[in-house]
């Protein structure tokens, strides 16, 4: 594994001196100020809230609508449903290329490669209406399917498939190279010896390369679900207008509706999704390092 | 029992590198075959084809008359040994050597019984439930040997096993592995470019060069008759003298010996414990250039009168020094012209 987070504390050896200080405040600091403290001040301003009369006094109530507004429910639920099929996808996707890049042995795997990095230089921007030319109405495979005189196509610009897809294109890079960097560990002599006593094709994925694989496929599940739980871009542009996802929803809800408060209790809902698929990658990356 | 053949096996990768070239061979059931030669002379893609993991280019093989040319690796009924990094790091040793029987859905008493039953044939008693990272190299190495074992394999199939693990081990797991494998009479092919270890395990050695067979034979016979120059100096130690021939003497450099042949270019081969030395004053044939005493034995490196390097054993190398001049009495001479055996004596 390459991906590795590295803490920026040291050990309780006593090899700091001035300049180490040094070096490690900084980060600290900054980590504090532009990280912590505004998670903790968001937290605080929807539990401690400043009535009309200027005085505070705590209250989970802008919680309580959001957990009881059906249309934030909906908004979280298609949230939470785009990210886990955007993470199925993403694996069924990534894993073959990854696999394919892995153990091919022709020269087409360097094109593959470079086609499949290709997307993390292209700004989701360009790539929404790259998306919104070729599969929204009137796109290129309408035409292709009215020359071809067929029927047209239902186009999945501006329903819930059209982030799906547009978020599993932006994330088959990353996904890609975590997954190929997991399979560097297999060597292909365990392959190989699995294959001598008897292991056919999808014995070996399933016995000798999954195993070794599964804190990759963690990591790259973990990182592909903290991306698209706040994604913007592309479910503001290809996404439909109601249910939105948790992104769009909560720069309307401060920018058109001038709501701060429940945009912050948005957040920080968010927020509470992420930290736990932190915990998991956080925890996936422990056990990669345990002996 | 089992019988490889091999016959006119090529291998020819992109490049093109003829890796083995028309190669045949072989294998007579429950011998020992070593294959040496230097590095890059298709040793190792040689039995990966036997293994199944290269398609040969051209040729045939079978095992026990079937052919299994083009037969998948899972499918061959061989077992292979891999150099190094080849056990399943996510198991435990028991898991390693059981994971072939599960595939092939053996029972589980009876997987325990022949596991157990391996793993004591190597000398591992009650170390299944270790973790291979808890295991020395030469250890790993027997869980490797075991793990192939375990599913008797009709032919086995080694490629430089020991050559990660240091001399003192490799010399131990050679003498193990030689007694498992006369012990159980398993056909075996054996990968190497360290000719002690041919010489002292195999009961045939194919010396290979460029994907070409130079020579196959006993130990005994590759080490006492090699059948060309380049198998003489390979296997252990030759003083090649390249010279001529005319009327029936062969001379270099002023030293001259009878060598019985047609007048032309020869090369004279003699091993440096079949050359005797006696220190003179004048009309000296070489010169000592060193002497190492090895406590049983000293080695005299000479040079002949145009610096041609050769080495002499000498029991008593006490009696040499630096700068004298010597004469050469040769006790046993082969001579080669091209690649052919001209004379012996
Ligand atoms: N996959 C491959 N593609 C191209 N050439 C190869 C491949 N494998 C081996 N070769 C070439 O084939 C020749 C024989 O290689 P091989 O590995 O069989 O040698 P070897 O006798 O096992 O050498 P060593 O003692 O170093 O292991 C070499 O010239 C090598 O470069
Ligand atoms: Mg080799």
């Amino acid at each position: 594994m390459t991906i590795v987070a590295e803490g920026s504390t040291g050990t309780n050896e006593n090899r700091g001196g001035p300049i180490g200080l040094l070096l490690v405040a900084l980060p600290v600091f900054l980590v504090c100020w532009l990280v912590i403290w505004p998670i903790i001040s968001a937290v605080m301003r929807t539990l401690w809230l400043t009535s009309e009369t200027g005085e505070k006094r705590f209250s989970t109530e802008t919680y309580q609508f959001f957990f009881s507004d059906p249309y934030s429910l909906s908004n979280l639920s298609l949230t939470l449903w785009t990210t886990c099929v955007c993470a199925l996808l993403l694996l069924l996707v990534c894993l073959p290329i990854a696999l394919y890049l892995r153990f091919s042995t022709s020269k087409v795997a360097a094109y593959v490669q470079g086609l499949a990095i290709f997307p993390m230089f292209v700004p989701s921007i360009i790539l929404s209406f790259a998306f919104i030319r070729v599969l929204g109405p009137n796109g290129t495979v309408d035409l292709l399917l009215n020359a071809a005189s067929l029927p047209k196509m239902r186009s999945p610009y501006l329903t819930p498939w059209g982030p799906v897809i547009g978020l599993v294109w932006d994330n088959i890079p990353l996904t890609v190279l975590i997954l190929l960097a997991g399979l560097g560990s297999v060597s292909n002599q365990a392959i190989e010896a699995a294959r001598d006593v008897g292991a056919g094709k999808l014995a070996v994925l399933w016995h000798i390369i999954l195993p070794r694989i599964v804190n990759s496929i963690l990591v790259a599940i973990s990182f592909a679900v903290l991306g698209i739980f706040s994604a913007f871009t592309l479910p503001y542009i290809l996404g439909p207008a109601a249910p939105e996802l948790i992104g769009p929803f909560m720069q309307r809800t401060f920018r058109d509706l001038y709501d701060p408060i429940n945009a912050i209790t948005q957040a920080v809902i968010t927020f509470g999704f992420c930290i736990v698929f932190g915990l998991f990658y956080v925890r996936s990356v422990a056990k990669n390092r345990a002996p | 029992m089992s019988v490889l053949k091999i016959k006119e096996i090529s291998k020819i990768f992109a490049g093109p590198v003829r890796a083995v070239d028309n190669f045949s061979l072989d294998v007579a059931d429950g011998e020992l075959v070593c294959l040496l030669g230097p590095s890059g002379s298709g040793k190792s893609t040689l039995l990966r084809m036997v293994g199944g993991f290269e398609t040969p280019t051209s040729g045939v093989m079978t095992i026990d008359g079937e052919d299994i040319t083009h037969v998948p690796p899972e499918k061959r009924p061989t077992g292979m040994v891999f150099q190094s990094h080849a056990l399943w790091t996510h198991m435990n040793v028991f898991k390693n050597l059981a994971f072939g029987l599960k595939l092939r859905k053996v029972a589980p008493d009876e997987i325990k019984r022949r596991v157990d039953g391996v793993l004591d044939l190597v000398g591992l008693n009650g170390y299944g439930t270790r973790h291979v990272a808890q295991l020395s190299g030469g250890q790993q190495q027997r869980v490797a040997l075991a793990r192939s074992l375990v599913l008797e394999p009709k032919i086995l199939l080694l490629d430089e096993p020991f050559a990660s693990l240091d001399q003192h081990l490799r010399e131990r797991l050679r003498e193990e592995v030689r007694d498992i494998q006369q012990r159980l009479k398993i056909t075996t092919l054996f990968v190497t470019h360290g000719q002690d270890e041919a010489l002292s395990m195999a009961d045939r050695i194919v010396v290979m060069r460029d994907g070409k067979t130079e020579q196959i034979d006993r130990p005994d016979i590759v080490y006492r008759e090699p059948q060309t120059p380049f198998v003489a100096g390979f296997i252990g130690t030759m003083n090649l003298i390249e010279g001529t021939v005319s009327n029936g003497i062969f001379s270099k450099a002023g030293y001259s010996t009878p060598l019985p042949v047609s007048d032309g270019p020869a090369i004279l081969a003699v091993r440096p414990e079949a050359l005797d030395l006696s220190v003179v004053t004048e009309n000296s044939q070489g010169k000592v250039h060193r002497v190492t005493d090895y406590g049983s034995h000293g080695l005299v490196d000479l040079e002949l009168l145009d610096s041609t390097r050769i080495k002499a054993m000498v029991s008593h190398p006490d009696l040499f020094r630096a700068g004298q001049g010597v004469t050469l009495a040769p006790r046993a001479i082969a001579a080669y012209r091209g690649n052919a055996v001209i004379h012996r004596a």
